[in-house]
């Protein structure tokens, strides 16, 4: 008796630890990609501006980039390490050297306290280490023209940094005059750079006569202040338009990833339950028991071909006949892109629509089939107003789990999507066609391709995981959703 | 005729029509999908066939990927889908039991079942995540076969869990009332009665669970992967804290760098791949039937 009562324990007791762990799995799923995703909000958020004092008539007065004289005020991680300090910022030369190199000279210092500035200690440009958006920043800025000058006015010309965008920034970004120099009288003023990020302002021309006087000239600053706390910034810039994680000024802006998500899924699944619901009719209404038992087997095949396969048959069979179709009209340079995706997504997800709207038709039980007949309905009459009314909630159910499989569907997505981030443009037929057959990035494959060489715990890496964690949120509601309805299905039969 | 009749036949024509139209288009759409099942089919079979050799598939690539064979890539898909099959089955049969015995007894059930259905229909890179998070860096296994099997399990256990559960519900009523009236306890009753007559069915979504995973590269992308180690493949201890190459991930990385693997090889590799996953299925269907003639 002792054997059996040890025995049952044991068994319920693995049955209970069996449903334990399956608890604690989803838990733990939200847990570790909310944990990992948190290096997302160790983010800092780099901005840069050249800065170059001109004479009206510069060459360079369009492009400030271009300007050898032209400093950098910035916060980005080059140049925050000693080795690119050496490389990149340049310390001023001597004032007679100087005098033959230039004659109007931007300069600026590492401190940020007007009373620590130091003639040996200016630079062309200044580099600093981003930091978050709750830490502001100071940048000095002296500018003086030489006693070489020959002209009457001179113009400070800005301009945001390479690939900066000041619509990224989630700071308050003002160059202000803090002094003129003796002598000269200028109205103090401000400049938003968020509101004009390019411009150029004449000031009086005003010479340093030795090495000495440079500290005398203008002293401009550039004040960032910042609008909002880490968090927030880094949450608000997660739903921009701009997903460009390795550049210098990175942005991670997921919209256009979560955007052909949806597109694709709209496209196959809207595709798909038409088709999918035709064949289950057909399958539980018209064919014949022993066409069913061969119909399941080969609906399995279909199933069970890896997902890596069918975006192989894209690439060798959908995207070249796109590429045929639209090619030449919209310089395509492959087939690749939402379309081809979509459908090769659609074989992906017809096989599961088929085997599910079946099952929730066959639930439909005889005697409203036999009622709707007796009545003289034909066929197509009894599905439309019995068989898919009484079926509703199981083919619901059905059409929730497709759209969240799609959604997570990586490989087809990955190999056929074209890899380029684009946002959907519906604004005419042409771009919307554009948009159709051009490539882009989905969600899923973005991580897949990016995990593979990103840095563990950067900013980057904690982005992919809350892109992961999107993910699993919206799948999990579908999902959950679905089972509502599938319960509800099983509850009204 | 009077003019009622007249119309009323003529509405009848249309709807007969209608029905002939509408219903021959079902057909239509049916038999595409089976046409698109053998067509797929033969075009990997086709392109793939003359790649396959004995070579093929049992030398690791030569000449940096571009000769010899896949040998090592099977080999990983086999020994990542017999750990992920020895971890996930109890796992997923008990949590089966599990939701069949307790079923909607209560709410932290109700949260069971409805948490389970959910993990099914999780995306597989979720689960890539998750086991990098975990497995990989938390619990420090590396990228490895053993985080592999870990993550596989979790990726398969949801599904096994459901088709448990649904096989344990056809065991007639009949049957368990039976054993329990001979004075069988409740779980042997379960242990000896319930899970042998289910135990077909069971089956069959352990293997179909399984050939979803070995075809999968997402779960094991971030996880166990490498593209081609140059170590021999050996079986040790050692071996589970090793990535190991996989078919799918060989597939996914040919892509990815477009002509270093010949087509040829991946088309190979592909009809490889999917003879592995039609042979599981295989499996299914042979224990399914045998299943019914049994019991029917």
């Amino acid at each position: 008796m002792w054997r059996i009562r040890l025995f049952d324990t044991l068994v319920q007791a693995a049955t209970w630890a069996a449903g334990g762990l399956l608890l604690l799995t989803i838990v733990a799923v939200f847990y570790y990609l909310f944990a990992e995703s948190q290096y997302a909000f160790q983010r800092q958020f780099p901005f840069g501006f050249r800065v170059a004092l001109q004479s009206p008539d510069s060459e360079y007065r369009d492009e400030v980039s271009m300007d050898p004289t032209a400093g950098l005020l910035a916060t980005h991680r080059e140049g925050s390490d000693e080795l690119d300090d050496a490389e990149d910022v340049t310390r001023l030369p001597a004032h007679d050297e100087l005098m033959q190199m230039q004659s109007l000279v931007t300069a600026t210092a590492q401190t940020d306290n007007p009373s620590q500035l130091r003639t040996d200690a200016l630079f062309r440009d200044c580099m600093r280490a981003p930091k978050r958006a709750e830490q502001g920043e100071r940048f000095l800025l002296l500018a003086f023209a030489l006693p070489n000058y020959t002209g009457d006015t001179m113009v400070l010309a800005w301009e945001p940094d390479v690939s900066f965008d000041p619509a990224y920034c989630p700071y308050e970004l003002r160059l202000r005059l803090i002094r003129a120099p003796k002598g000269v009288s200028v109205d103090p003023f401000e400049i938003d750079l968020r509101r004009q990020p390019k411009g150029r302002l004449e000031l009086p021309v005003w010479k340093a006569r030795s090495q000495d006087e440079w500290l005398q000239g203008y002293l401009f600053e550039l004040e960032a202040r910042p609008t909002t706390t880490t968090t927030w910034a880094t949450l608000q810039q997660f739903l921009k338009a701009d997903w460009a994680p390795t550049i210098l000024y990175a942005r991670f802006g997921m919209l256009p990833l979560l955007l052909a998500t949806l597109l694709i899924t709209l496209l196959s699944v809207g595709l798909a339950t038409p088709l999918g619901l035709a064949a289950a009719v057909y399958l539980s209404e018209q064919a014949s028991p022993r066409i069913r038992e061969w119909f399941k087997p080969i609906l399995e095949i279909l199933a069970a071909i890896p997902t890596v396969v069918l975006g192989y048959f894209g690439v060798m069979l959908i995207a070249p006949a796109l590429q045929q179709l639209f090619g030449e009209a919209l310089q395509l340079s492959s087939g690749r892109g939402l379309l081809a995706t979509a459908l090769m997504m659609t074989v992906f997800i017809l096989p599961t629509i088929i085997s599910l709207s079946e099952d929730a038709l066959r639930a439909v039980p005889n005697s409203l089939r036999e009622g709707a007949e007796a009545l003289g309905l034909t066929l197509v009459e009894r599905v439309r107003l019995v068989l898919l009314p009484a079926a509703k909630s199981g083919l619901i159910a059905a059409g929730l789990l497709a759209i969240a499989r799609v959604m997570g569907e990586t490989m087809i997505v990955w190999i056929l999507s074209g890899g380029t981030p684009t946002m959907p443009d519906f604004s005419s037929p042409t771009a919307a066609l554009g948009t159709l057959v051009k490539p882009t990035r989905g969600i899923p494959d973005t991580i897949a391709i990016e995990m593979g060489n990103v840095e563990f715990e950067s900013p980057h890496y904690g982005h992919l995981f809350l892109l992961g964690l999107t993910l699993f949120v919206l799948t999990l509601g579908i999902n959950l959703l679905g089972f509502a309805y599938r319960k509800r299905a099983q509850v009204s039969l | 005729m009077a003019e009622w009749e007249v119309l009323a036949a003529r509405r009848d024509a249309l709807r007969a029509r209608k029905n002939a139209l509408l219903t021959g288009a079902f057909g239509a759409v049916g038999l595409a999908t089976v046409l698109l099942v053998f067509a797929l089919v033969a075009i990997i079979a086709v392109n793939g066939a003359p790649t396959i050799s004995w070579e093929f598939l049992t030398q690791p690539p030569r000449e940096g990927m571009s000769a010899g064979g896949v040998g090592p890539m099977i080999f990983g898909s086999i020994l990542l889908m017999l750990g992920a099959f020895v971890m996930a089955t109890p796992l997923g049969v008990f949590g089966g039991v599990c939701l069949a015995e307790y079923g909607e007894r209560s709410r932290l059930m109700r949260l069971m079942h409805a948490s389970v259905a959910a993990l099914a229909g999780t995306p597989p890179i979720v689960y890539g995540l998750f086991g990098l998070a975990i497995f990989v860096l938390k619990f420090h296994f590396g990228v490895s076969l053993l985080a592999g099997w870990c993550t596989l399990t979790l990726f398969c256990v949801p599904a096994i869990v459901l088709t448990t559960e649904a096989a344990l519900k056809t065991v007639p009523a009949a049957l368990i009332d039976g054993g329990l009236a001979l004075g069988l306890s409740r779980w042997q009753t379960l242990w000896r009665i319930a899970l042998p007559y289910a135990l077909p069915g069971i089956f069959t979504g352990v293997i179909l669970s399984l050939g979803r995973a070995v075809g999968e590269a997402t779960p094991v992308l971030f996880t166990a992967s490498v593209y081609y180690s140059t170590a021999e493949t050996k079986l040790g201890w050692e071996t589970l804290r090793q990535p190991v190459a996989n078919l799918p991930y060989y597939l996914a990385e040919g892509y990815r760098q477009p002509g270093v693997v010949p087509e040829r090889f991946i088309w190979g590799a592909c009809l490889t791949l999917i003879m592995l996953t039609l042979l599981l299925n295989a499996g299914a269907i042979l224990i399914r039937s045998r299943m019914r003639r049994r019991y029917l």
